[in-house]
């Protein structure tokens, strides 16, 4: 992506990561309507549309934050693909039937694809992710959480009252754990792993 | 994978493997492909858990921002959109009724489309009636504020503020006499401030915020601003009508 010029609508993302409220709101004026009236067109009301346009923003903010998200594209065609894959994975689950895909003027081939999908994909993993590091047990949480919010292990070891080898080794030991469960998940391959 | 491999990873990636190991780790990479198919979810995972923990209370932050952004939106496009539906003989009276006042109202709405509305239509504040601490200065810019002497009382609210800078009132206060002098950019840093902070002058301020723009001629930034003024808020209404104008 390095070689692909960064799009002016960068400046959408720049005020994400800002929280900026200002380009939080013109987010909403500007691109927002067109995804209200997708989903109500599709099946949806306009309460879906809030969580789904909420969701993505979400997603973004992430991705940018996570990953330094650089636009390629204009926001308005990435913004409008991400809700709508989003929308169309809800009717999915809730198997609602008759969904009128309008497939845009949008080829597989764009920016606004391609980027949307790396996004999108980035946001399955870390539900993932997520989901998984649920299933560890209370001590590996309690560790892994101690260890990326107070950085020093010694003061790690410390506050849980063990050795700073012991923390040392079960934090990795922890980690790896995370990664097994990942890896045995159903839903690993179908990630492109 | 063992237990060893994920301490190895662990070390290599907090960079406390001595040179001769990372070496040995680095064709490791490369002739192993487990090994290293291993070692990139064990980085992403780190990366995640870095991320998740790290960066928890900023998250927060930004998620209760566009909650509150999203609300307002989605409340103000629905009470725009969805009016109540009326039968169809009512909507047949309206509509003959809506004819008849039209051509009365067609001067009125000339009016209002081709005069375009301007700060001056709105500055008509509040008397400002802060004497608490009774100090002499504070009186004198009271009393100029209200006799519509803003150089004066600018001077003297920034007097008064120099002793008292948490004083919100007074910042508003002072925030007012800059627009009336065209002190655009002090104003708009002073509103911006009330904004984002949580004392009772924080909606006025966005109405003030959006006058000032409005003053500056940016009339989509007051726009954005003015959109932002929740229902309830005093200059609610006000709001909505200038919004009706400038949209």
């Amino acid at each position: 992506m390095s070689d692909k010029k960064i799009h002016e609508d960068q400046k959408y993302i720049e005020g994400l990561l800002e929280n900026n409220s200002f380009i939080i709101q013109a987010i909403y004026n500007k691109f927002v309507p067109k995804v209200i009236n997708y989903v109500k067109q599709n099946s949806g009301d306009s309460d879906q549309a809030q969580d789904i346009v909420q969701d993505t923003i979400v997603t973004i903010y992430n991705q940018a934050k996570n990953k330094g998200l650089q636009l390629t594209c204009p926001f308005d065609a990435y913004f409008f693909l991400l809700c709508k894959r989003k929308w169309l994975n809800t009717l999915k689950k809730n198997n609602k039937k008759e969904v009128t895909i309008n497939e845009e003027v949008l080829s597989k081939g764009d920016s606004a694809h391609e980027l949307a999908i790396e996004t999108a994909l980035f946001s399955e993993k870390q539900a993932l992710f997520n989901e998984m590091f649920q299933k560890l047990g209370t001590a590996c949480k309690d560790l892994i959480k101690a260890t990326f919010k107070i950085k020093s292990m010694e003061e790690v070891a410390a506050s849980l009252g063990v050795t700073y080898a012991y923390a040392r080794k079960k934090k990795s030991l922890c980690i790896g754990q995370l990664t097994k469960l990942v890896q045995e998940s159903p839903k690993f391959k179908q990630l492109n792993y | 994978m063992e237990d060893q491999d994920y301490i190895l990873f662990d070390s290599y990636i907090n960079n406390e493997l001595s040179e001769t190991e990372i070496l040995a780790f680095k064709n490791r990479l490369k002739t192993d492909k487990v090994f290293a198919e291993n070692f990139n979810l064990y980085k992403e995972a780190n990366l995640f858990l870095k991320n998740k923990f790290e960066n928890e209370a900023e998250t927060s932050a930004f998620k209760n921002n566009l909650k509150s952004i999203s609300n307002t939106h989605f409340k103000t496009t629905k009470t725009k959109t969805e009016r109540p539906k009326h039968s169809k003989f009512f909507r047949l009276g309206q509509l003959a009724i809506a004819a008849s006042v039209a051509v009365f109202l067609g001067l009125f709405i000339y009016n209002q489309v081709f005069s375009k509305p301007g700060y001056t239509d709105y500055n008509t504040h509040e008397p400002m009636t802060v004497v608490r601490g009774n100090v002499k200065t504070l009186i004198e810019a009271t009393k100029a504020f209200n006799n519509k002497d803003y150089k004066k009382a600018n001077t003297l609210l920034k007097q008064v503020l120099e002793k008292d800078p948490e004083n919100s009132e007074l910042q508003l206060y002072y925030a007012i006499t800059n627009i009336e002098l065209d002190n655009f950019t002090i104003a708009d840093m002073q509103l911006k401030a009330l904004i984002n902070g949580q004392s009772a002058y924080k909606n006025r301020a966005l109405w003030y915020a959006a006058l000032s723009k409005l003053k500056q001629n940016s009339n989509d930034v007051s726009i954005m601003l003015l959109k932002q003024i929740p229902e309830g808020a005093d200059d609610y209404k006000e709001a909505q009508r200038l919004l009706d104008k400038l949209e």
